[in-house]
């Protein structure tokens, strides 16, 4: 029995099966989409891991990997398999300061592996919003973005290598192209593959010099469109923002009544969070040109953080934006769309016609830098008639998106909760070579089976529940 | 050894299709500037000239982005994002007579790829035709995109052994404000340790290659020396100038032409380290799925059996 | 399956998992059931009957929270996770029976005769070095004598003293201020006490006794006995109500937030509920009282200790009070060294150092180790169960170290001060 397997592997503490202990790993970290696991196992070394992936090939069962569970896309979640949990694994095993690099465990935290690093005066750059919880594993799987990958890359620029279990047991060393070995980027592949090719046993990433100063400006606007043309007039002015994060009224009023209040000004119709850093030689001349474009754009103020302390408040603002919006009301649906930068202001203006139409709460807290919106609305799954609405509005949204050019994800993953949007933005002989990609990795399908493209379209039907609606 | 030219992505499929049933190797160019890169092709494979597939499809400049055919050159990238002030910063060893979609199939680098990136960051998005003649495309024209398995990232680099390519965007990036070019003489004394030192700091410039001997003759070079590039606004550059001079009090400006004969120069060794090996299992299995009866550029890798 | 109340606050929690690394048994167990974010869907569960209250595995998850509220300062969403814990344990202790050594602590602290008594025989054996001897047997007895022996202070008297007279303000301005004895305090820190006063009278406070006062409930709270620390809470309101202080200054970060909290203990006693509100806006950390005129400090000598800070959750987490203790030991002119996640639970968390001896002792091993880096020789933390916990871990462990209250080492600095 495989339950019992697995317990004489990973001991017996280590391996769910009871109803109630497993209903937390019924989610991840998007509201309201449930799948109930059949057991949830959690290795504590490398090598169990391996016994572990072996065991569940043996048994033909399929697995769900999953790191700390702070996923947005419902993809680290299924229905009657096994989760195969790797937050045990959290050893940090090298650290290069010399050479950039580290080399950890799946399970590590984002922001445990800048803290190993701080005292060399390296960081490792993602940051997406959740670092302080999510795992490398997870951020691989899902090339994990966050702000300041406008000007550091995303999780894929950062990734060196990997040594990666397959679900048939196969362990590969996958490393990044250098100039002096050519090959198939492997590596590249296997980034955002959303745990569906198999999964990190180690990942050795690159390290990031801290810069030398750091400006953090908080530019005010009486408009949305104002503060969209503000973007693009800075990056097209050749200027290039570490981050670059808009947020809109309600957005502002939701954070302001929370404990993160930032000191956004509550009358804003959107404000600017801009950070420039580097060599501090140069910075000035940069800080001039966001101010002086911000001003022409129409920005009623332009203000620099004055310190640390106040530099951290005003992201914590930004980064717990999201918390923040689900005190509003009980539930809350988080988009993560990609649009072109130039088309942020007719975009954002749609989209509020779009909420102001179905009468939902439209509300925007994004990555205006990279074009990388995410729309949300706080509302009450309960009543019928605004889920409903709610559910419209966002497929009018994606739509909007998918129709200007973007994409329907910029750094959350498909996962479940996309996939009805796959065949819109791509044909089927694109979807099948999706498929076929992962067959040569996993031809079985073992490896979290059913998500990111719709079964439909690869030349394998697998039977898949349908996304909630 | 026949030649058959393709103008468009259709005809391209159907005649990798035809190749595909038939079982025909094809042997693939695009400017040919680097013929010597396709040396180990089997011989007798039928040459698809895809040169003519060709053209900027889109470029937008505020969003920094560029999609065009992969017979389009280099210098045709160069010259329509000048004028906006931004550039492609691929710069690969070669020269820019050279083609976008063989840069970008071959992931060929340049000078600025520690600064600006390789062509796998720069990628966004590809359209290609595969070994069955399915035309495929991944990723997609904006900056930040994670839909869907990566695509983009198998094919950039593959050689045209897994697909040939057949549009690609990428990103720009908007040309520094002050960007000028030195010349190190590499005089001994820890001039070399120093300029690495410089590569790893703040004040870390654009471009830092080292000629030696005959390279450096052949570049232009009297003697022994690394040619330095710096960019950025005016105070970053007057900064990084002098953290070159500590560096190298013999740091000395130089015309910045001279990249284009160094890029030339640099490119023959980079080609022959470039025959790389698909000999593992996963490696097969990829090669096995999109070009199932390995008529594109076969022979190219060292494929075991 | 009755109906039942849905769990308040439970539909603010959105799941982003942000609370993971903030808990010290996830960090220890790695298992989300573990985590605040598991804990509320068990919570949420029973509440709404999907689950059995008397399902075990459940207990156990819940009776392995430390209540250190870490969760609530790393929540972007606002859930009163305390709030939520306690109203499930209010539950919890009707259909499982709380352990038996919790059972007997409370009684005890329910009786002021009976733990008159219990601290004396407490104070009788630490005063015989015997603790010292049997603090390194292994389990509940080793560690309890380890505690004991934490708690001795040389030379530090128990009785109350007439107070030093302020210095700064005149005699009849003075803001009249109440002091919480707490079981523990005046049990075993009745020095630090003593301490407290004699700072807060050299800070320009009237310091006044509130006769009648009782244990503060929390440990009745944490264990899920409310109504035992609603009858506490109201003896508690009357006795500092009678003494007429503006304010009550309390030492102990654990009894502090229970008093802060009277108001929402007692929100559905409609003879109570204002009267507890208006008490709760009243109570002040001692170290927080002192922040707020600035201690008077002592300008730092060549000997100067080197001390470091351990945040209690309670003051940390559950009052949201990070500053004022560092400026209290600032003013004492020692030598802070920064203690790595001095936001972390140190594991003691009331009685659960005794109901959850090893995983509490698990929580406190990092503790003890980055207290070892910093090469300190004092350890502050201004909390009973802290002081005990992490000073029987150095007793144990046999380390230099010692913990103390801060407020202890401002008194100290001025009393060398006045000597020298």
């Amino acid at each position: 029995m495989l339950q019992r397997e697995l317990e004489a592997i990973v001991g017996e503490r280590n391996v769910l099966w009871r109803a109630s202990e497993l209903l937390v790993y019924e989610n991840d970290a998007l509201p309201g989409y449930r799948r109930r696991p059949r057991l949830a196992v959690f290795p504590g070394t490398r090598d169990e891991v391996i016994a572990v992936v072996a065991a569940l090939w043996r048994a033909g069962m399929p697995f769900v990997p999953r790191g700390a569970g702070t996923g947005l896309s419902g993809g680290a979640v299924a229905d009657d398999i096994v989760v195969l949990g790797l937050q045990r694994l959290k050893q940090v095993l090298a650290l290069n300061a010399g050479a950039r690099t580290a080399t950890v465990e799946p399970g590590v935290v984002n922001a445990t592996l800048t803290k190993a690093a701080t005292p060399f005066g390296l960081h490792y750059a993602p940051d997406p919003s959740s670092q302080t919880a999510c795992t490398i594993g997870g951020n691989v799987a899902e090339n994990a973005g966050g702000p300041h990958c406008l000007k550091y890359g995303v999780t894929l620029n950062h990734v060196l290598a990997a040594t990666v279990l397959l679900p048939n047991g196969e362990i590969i060393a996958l490393e990044a192209p250098r100039a002096d070995r050519a090959g198939y980027d492997l590596m590249g592949a296997f980034v955002g593959s959303e745990g569906c090719f198999g999964v990190a046993l180690d990942v050795t990433v690159r390290l990031t010099p801290n810069p030398e100063q750091v400006v953090t400006l908080l530019s005010v606007f009486s408009s949305l469109d104002d503060a969209a043309r503000a973007v693009s007039a800075v990056i097209a002015e050749g200027v290039l923002p570490s981050a670059f994060e808009m947020m809109d009224n309600p957005t502002i009023r939701a954070v302001e009544a929370s404990i993160y209040a930032a000191g956004y000004p509550l009358d804003a119709a959107a404000v600017l969070l801009t950070e420039l850093d580097g060599a501090a030689a140069g910075i000035a001349e940069d800080v001039q040109i966001v101010e002086r474009l911000s001003r022409a754009c129409g920005a009623t103020d332009v203000r620099t953080a004055t310190d640390a302390a106040d530099r951290a408040r005003l992201w914590q603002g930004r980064k717990k934006a999201f918390g923040a919006l689900g005190r509003i009301a009980p539930d809350l649906v988080v988009q993560d769309a990609v649009v072109p930068r130039t088309r942020l202001a007719p975009i954002l203006a749609k989209i509020a016609e779009i909420g102001q139409r179905l009468n939902v709460r439209l509300c925007n807290v994004f990555h205006a830098g990279d074009g990388n919106l995410h729309p949300c609305i706080p509302y009450d799954a309960s009543d019928a008639d605004e889920s409903a609405r709610v559910h419209a509005a966002m497929k009018e949204v994606m739509e909007l998106c998918i129709a200007e050019g973007g994409s329907i994800t910029g750094e959350h993953g498909v996962g479940s909760d996309k996939m009805a949007y796959m065949d819109r933005l791509f044909a089927t002989e694109s979807l099948d070579a999706m498929c076929r990609l992962r067959d040569a990795f996993d031809a079985e399908r073992r490896a979290n089976p059913g998500k990111v493209i719709p079964s439909r379209h690869c030349r394998e039907w697998m039977s898949v529940r349908g996304v909630e609606a | 050894m026949t030649t058959t030219s393709i103008t468009n992505v259709r005809d391209l499929a159907d005649t990798v299709r035809a190749a595909f049933e038939d079982g025909t190797p094809l042997r693939i160019t695009t400017c040919g500037t680097w013929p010597e890169s396709l040396r180990s092709v089997r011989s007798g494979a039928t040459t698809l000239d895809c040169s003519a597939i060709t053209g900027i499809v889109e470029y937008i400049p505020g969003d920094l982005t560029l999609t065009a055919r992969a017979g389009t050159t280099l210098a045709e990238l160069e010259e329509a994002t000048a004028r906006h002030g931004q550039w492609c910063p691929l710069s690969p060893w070669g020269t820019d007579a050279g083609s976008f979609g063989a840069t970008m199939a071959t992931a060929t680098r340049g000078p600025l790829t520690t600064a600006l990136g390789a062509p796998r960051d720069l990628a966004l998005g590809i359209e290609c035709v595969d070994g069955t003649g399915a035309v495929i495309r991944g990723g997609g024209r904006v900056v930040k995109n994670v839909a869907g398995f990566d695509l983009t990232r198998l094919m950039v680099g593959s050689w045209g052994t897994l697909a040939i390519l057949t549009e690609i965007s990428v990103r720009l990036r908007a040309r520094p404000a002050v960007d000028e070019t030195w010349s190190v003489p590499l005089d001994g004394d820890g001039v070399t340790e120093r300029l690495h030192v410089l590569r790893q700091g703040v004040y870390a410039p654009l471009a830092c290659e080292m000629f030696h001997g005959a390279a450096a003759r052949a570049v232009g070079l009297s003697a022994d020396a690394a040619l330095v590039r710096l960019g950025g606004n005016a105070g970053f550059v007057a900064a990084a100038r002098s953290a070159l001079r500590t560096a190298s009090t013999n740091a000395a400006p130089h015309d910045p032409a001279v990249w284009t004969r160094a890029r030339e120069v640099h490119a023959a060794p980079v080609l022959q380290t470039l025959a790389g090996a698909i000999d593992r299992p996963l490696d097969r299995r990829v090669k096995a799925q999109f070009d199932p009866r390995h008529i594109l550029n076969p022979g190219l890798f060292a494929e075991s059996a | 399956m009755t109906a039942r109340a849905p769990l308040p606050g439970s539909e603010l929690c959105v799941h982003c998992g942000f609370c993971l690394q903030a808990c010290p048994t996830y960090l220890a167990l790695d298992d989300e059931n573990d985590s605040p974010r598991g804990r509320i869907v068990l919570m949420k569960a029973l509440a709404a009957g999907t689950i059995a209250d008397t399902d075990p595995f459940v207990g156990l998850h819940l009776d392995q929270c430390l209540g250190c509220r870490a969760c609530e300062t790393a929540c972007p969403a606002g859930v009163p996770y305390g709030q939520m814990l306690e109203a499930t344990r209010e539950r919890q202790a009707s259909v499982r029976p709380t352990p038996l050594v919790a059972r007997l602590v409370l009684r005890v602290f329910e009786r002021p005769v009976v733990l008159g008594i219990v601290m004396f025989g407490a104070r009788v054996l630490r005063a015989t070095r015997l603790p010292w001897l049997l603090a390194k047997l292994p389990g509940r007895i080793g560690a309890s004598m380890a505690m004991l022996a934490s708690t001795r202070r040389p030379g530090g008297g128990r009785a109350r003293v007439a107070l030093p007279s302020s210095t700064v303000p005149a005699a009849g301005t003075l803001t009249k201020v109440a002091t919480l004895d707490g079981c523990v305090m005046e049990g075993l820190f009745a020095s630090t006490n003593r301490a407290t006063e004699r700072v807060l009278a050299i800070n320009g406070f009237a310091v006044t006794a509130a006769p009648g006062q009782q244990c503060c409930g929390a440990l009745h709270v944490h264990a899920g006995d409310a109504d035992a620390a609603r009858a506490l809470a109201r003896v508690n309101i009357a006795a500092f109500e009678q003494s007429g202080a503006a304010l009550i200054a309390v030492n102990s970060a654990g009894c502090g937030a229970m008093l802060k909290e009277y108001g929402h203990l007692l929100k559905d006693d409609a003879a109570w509920r204002e009267r507890a509100t208006l008490f709760s806006k009243r109570v002040k950390d001692v170290t927080e009282l002192l922040a707020d005129v600035g201690p008077r400090a002592v300008t730092p000598s060549a000997d100067a200790p080197r001390v470091t800070y351990d945040a209690p959750c309670h003051l940390l987490h559950a009052q949201r009070i990070a500053d004022a203790p560092l400026r209290v030991l600032r003013a004492t002119g020692a030598t802070l060294i920064p203690l790595p996640d001095a936001e972390q639970c140190c594991g003691s968390a009331g009685l659960y150092s005794l109901v959850e001896p090893s995983l509490s002792l698990r929580v406190l091993s990092p503790k003890l180790a980055h207290i070892a880096n910093t090469g300190a020789q004092v350890v502050a933390t201004g909390n009973p169960g802290c002081l005990m916990h992490i000073g029987a871990g150095l007793v144990r462990s046999g380390a230099h170290a010692v913990a103390r209250h801060p407020v202890e080492l401002l008194d100290d600095a001025y009393a060398a001060e006045r000597t020298s």
